[in-house]
């Protein structure tokens, strides 16, 4: 599988502070990969040397299968890109600015008249195309920071904490605009602080603390490994007495309890094991209803990786 | 493909990418408060220029005569017109995107700073020119209005030409450090000091020290010489000077071979004897004109090189 994005020992420095050390991360393409990190772990930092803001201090930079060093705008046309708490010219209305940014592209007018009027509706911003964007709120103007990242039907979309700034519903909306694009082809690189965002929306991850990537991979074996076990919950049908003895006889099963109707699986393997338990009990005749990840302990086992990282 | 097509297809798309920075950028000079405000400025200063002779004439009972050289003699925008249309059009076109964060977004897209830069000079220009002909507009029909029918009209486009480079000047001074500065506040300052200097500055310097050739090299005003029409004693004030182009352009076309004569003010040796103005230097007015031509080209070229390099080599840390 090709890379969309690849980073080789890629260094900043802002003076004396060094916010990308020597990071190396690998993005397959047509993958959702969350880039993972607390705050000043240096995500916005390595955002914009991908997308041409800033210039690398060392290392090197491969997006979409050229080196960024010297590309500049021929790889920029297929990169959409929303920058972290996106600011847009007040005296410009929605539609004037995605014109504009549409024009730049090179797409002929008829075709940008189409595609705006689609993202406006995708992103929520119908009927509001027409106001200043001075009159936007923060939430708005994030909405129209996602329009005008997908507006030339980039190869590759940068998000930079799309969800900040965004009501619950606005992040359900972006969650379902990003799986959406995802399915037709699209690579998206979500940064995030937040595991929840990323284990909800996310295919593989790398998670970043102070400039250096601690962890790299799909999503299920690298929750698996920060998680060092992972602990399932899940609920059949009927036939609960047959299905626990069948789970209990799985390899990579450490323990199984009943709680209420409920069953409580743990594992010590660093992998994703909903999918082995699904095809198991399916197999066994049985129906899965609910099937749950414990979330608490993860975000835990996230916050310590971290910690220990600090220390 | 061919090469030839290539090009041809690199040049369409250079074009569109021009038009939507000029868009970009037109559609905010417009929309500016700022502008509507040094247009209205400018408004005032014209008709108070039509209007005074006017009330003075029915103060005093004179009624105005008919001058067919009005408009043309009071041509030439004066230096706080130039400066405010420069001031309101480029002090914050390339700090104010820094500041407010919508440079990211911006420069993201495939377009290249050089031509972002270029968008937005010829963006400004066009908005200064719009400006220039309505503030001449008005200044042609109320000069006929007042003075009856005027001579000589044919050369106000040459005017306004002379006054967008004059004001073009300005606009490189602050384009330039507002590139180099990315602060709207520092690059306001920096503007209004460096006109207040080569305003008040100058017309010291030229009135009361021999160096007033020195001015004709620094922007703004420069010095005020005297062009003498042969064996008339009646000499026309002429002030020089990158600010003074549209002035220096019209004296020009209508007297091709006048001379300039610069003069240096001497306070007498006591208080109340009367200042007393000494002949410094004279030269040909063709001169005066190509060297406020050359000097007004060198800072624009000079300035607007510093602030592409600087654009270009600028990192977006905000
Ligand atoms: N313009 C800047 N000047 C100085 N330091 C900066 C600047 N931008 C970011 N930093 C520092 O670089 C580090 C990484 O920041 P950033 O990339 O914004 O992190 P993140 O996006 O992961 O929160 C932080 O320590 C931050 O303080
Ligand atoms: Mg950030």
């Amino acid at each position: 599988m090709s890379l969309a994005i690849e980073t080789i020992d890629l260094t900043k420095r802002y003076g004396n502070i060094v916010a990308v050390n020597k990071l190396n991360i690998r993005v397959k393409s047509g993958t959702i990969h969350g880039f993972l990190g607390p705050n000043g772990a240096g995500k916005t930092t390595t955002i914009k040397i991908l997308v041409g803001l800033l210039r690398p201090d060392g290392g090197r930079v491969i997006v979409l299968g050229e080196e960024i060093r010297e590309s500049g705008p021929k790889v920029q046309s297929r990169i959409g890109y929303m920058p972290e708490l996106p600011r847009f010219p007040k005296h410009l209305k929605g539609w004037e600015l995605l014109d504009i940014y549409g024009q730049m592209y090179c797409i002929p007018s008829q075709e940008r008249k189409s595609r705006i009027r689609r993202l406006l509706e995708i992103v929520g911003l119908k009927g509001r195309e027409n106001d200043f964007i001075g009159e936007y709120s923060k939430g708005m103007q994030q909405r129209l920071g996602i329009a005008q990242a997908l507006l030339s039907e980039p190869d590759l979309v940068i998000l930079d904490e799309p969800s900040i700034g965004l009501d619950p519903v606005g992040m359900v909306d972006v969650r379902e605009i990003i799986k959406d694009i995802a399915r037709k082809g699209v690579t998206v690189f979500i940064s995030s602080h937040l595991l929840s965002e990323v284990e909800q929306t996310c295919t593989h991850v790398s998670i970043i603390n102070r400039g250096v990537c601690l962890a790299e991979g799909p999503l299920g074996d690298i929750i698996g490994k920060i998680a060092g076990s992972s602990v399932l919950e899940i609920e059949v049908a009927e036939g609960l007495d047959k299905i626990i003895n069948i789970v209990r006889d799985l390899p990579f099963v450490s323990a199984v309890q009943v709680e209420g109707s409920r069953l409580i699986i743990e594992s010590h393997v660093r992998e994703d094991i909903r999918p082995k338990i699904s095809r198991a009990i399916t197999e066994a005749g049985g129906t899965i209803i609910y099937m749950n990840m414990r979330m608490k302990r993860l975000e835990e086992a996230f916050i310590r990786l971290i910690r220990g990282e600090d220390r | 493909m061919s090469g030839e097509n290539i090009r041809e297809m690199r040049r369409l798309k250079m074009t569109t990418q021009l038009l939507a920075i000029i868009r970009y950028e037109l559609l905010w000079n417009v929309r500016k408060k700022k502008l509507l405000g040094a247009i209205a400025a400018a408004f005032i200063i014209t008709t108070l220029t039509l209007a005074l002779p006017v009330i003075f004439g029915s103060v005093y009972n004179r009624p105005i005569k008919s001058d067919p050289n009005y408009v043309i003699s009071n041509s030439g925008s004066g230096s706080l017109i130039l400066f405010l249309f420069a001031l309101v059009t480029t002090m914050n076109s390339i700090s104010g995107e820094f500041e407010s964060g919508t440079i990211i977004p911006l420069l993201a897209k495939p377009i290249s700073r050089t031509l972002i830069l270029t968008g937005k000079i010829i963006a400004a220009i066009f908005t200064v020119l719009a400006a220039y002909s309505l503030l001449y507009a008005y200044l042609v029909i109320g000069g006929i209005i007042l003075y009856g029918p005027q001579d000589n009209l044919n050369l106000i486009p040459l005017c306004m030409l002379g006054d967008m480079l004059s004001t073009t000047v300005w606009m490189s001074i602050i384009l330039a450090t507002g590139a180099l500065s990315k602060n709207t506040t520092l690059t306001t300052v920096i503007g209004v000091i460096t006109f207040l200097a080569a305003n008040i500055g100058t017309s010291i310097i030229s009135f009361f020290t021999e160096g007033a050739w020195i001015l004709h090299y620094f922007p703004g005003n420069g010095a005020t010489g005297y062009i003498k029409t042969l064996g008339i004693i009646r000499s026309l004030n002429l002030s020089t000077g990158t600010d003074n182009i549209a002035k220096i352009i019209i004296q020009y076309m209508l007297n091709p071979s006048a001379h300039v004569t610069y003069v240096k003010i001497e306070m007498g040796g006591t208080q109340v004897s009367p200042p007393i103005f000494r002949e410094l230097y004279s030269e040909p007015l063709s001169l005066v004109l190509f060297r406020a031509l050359v000097v007004a080209a060198t800072y624009i070229t000079a300035l607007l090189l510093l602030a592409w390099y600087a654009f270009k080599k600028t990192q977006v840390l905000e």
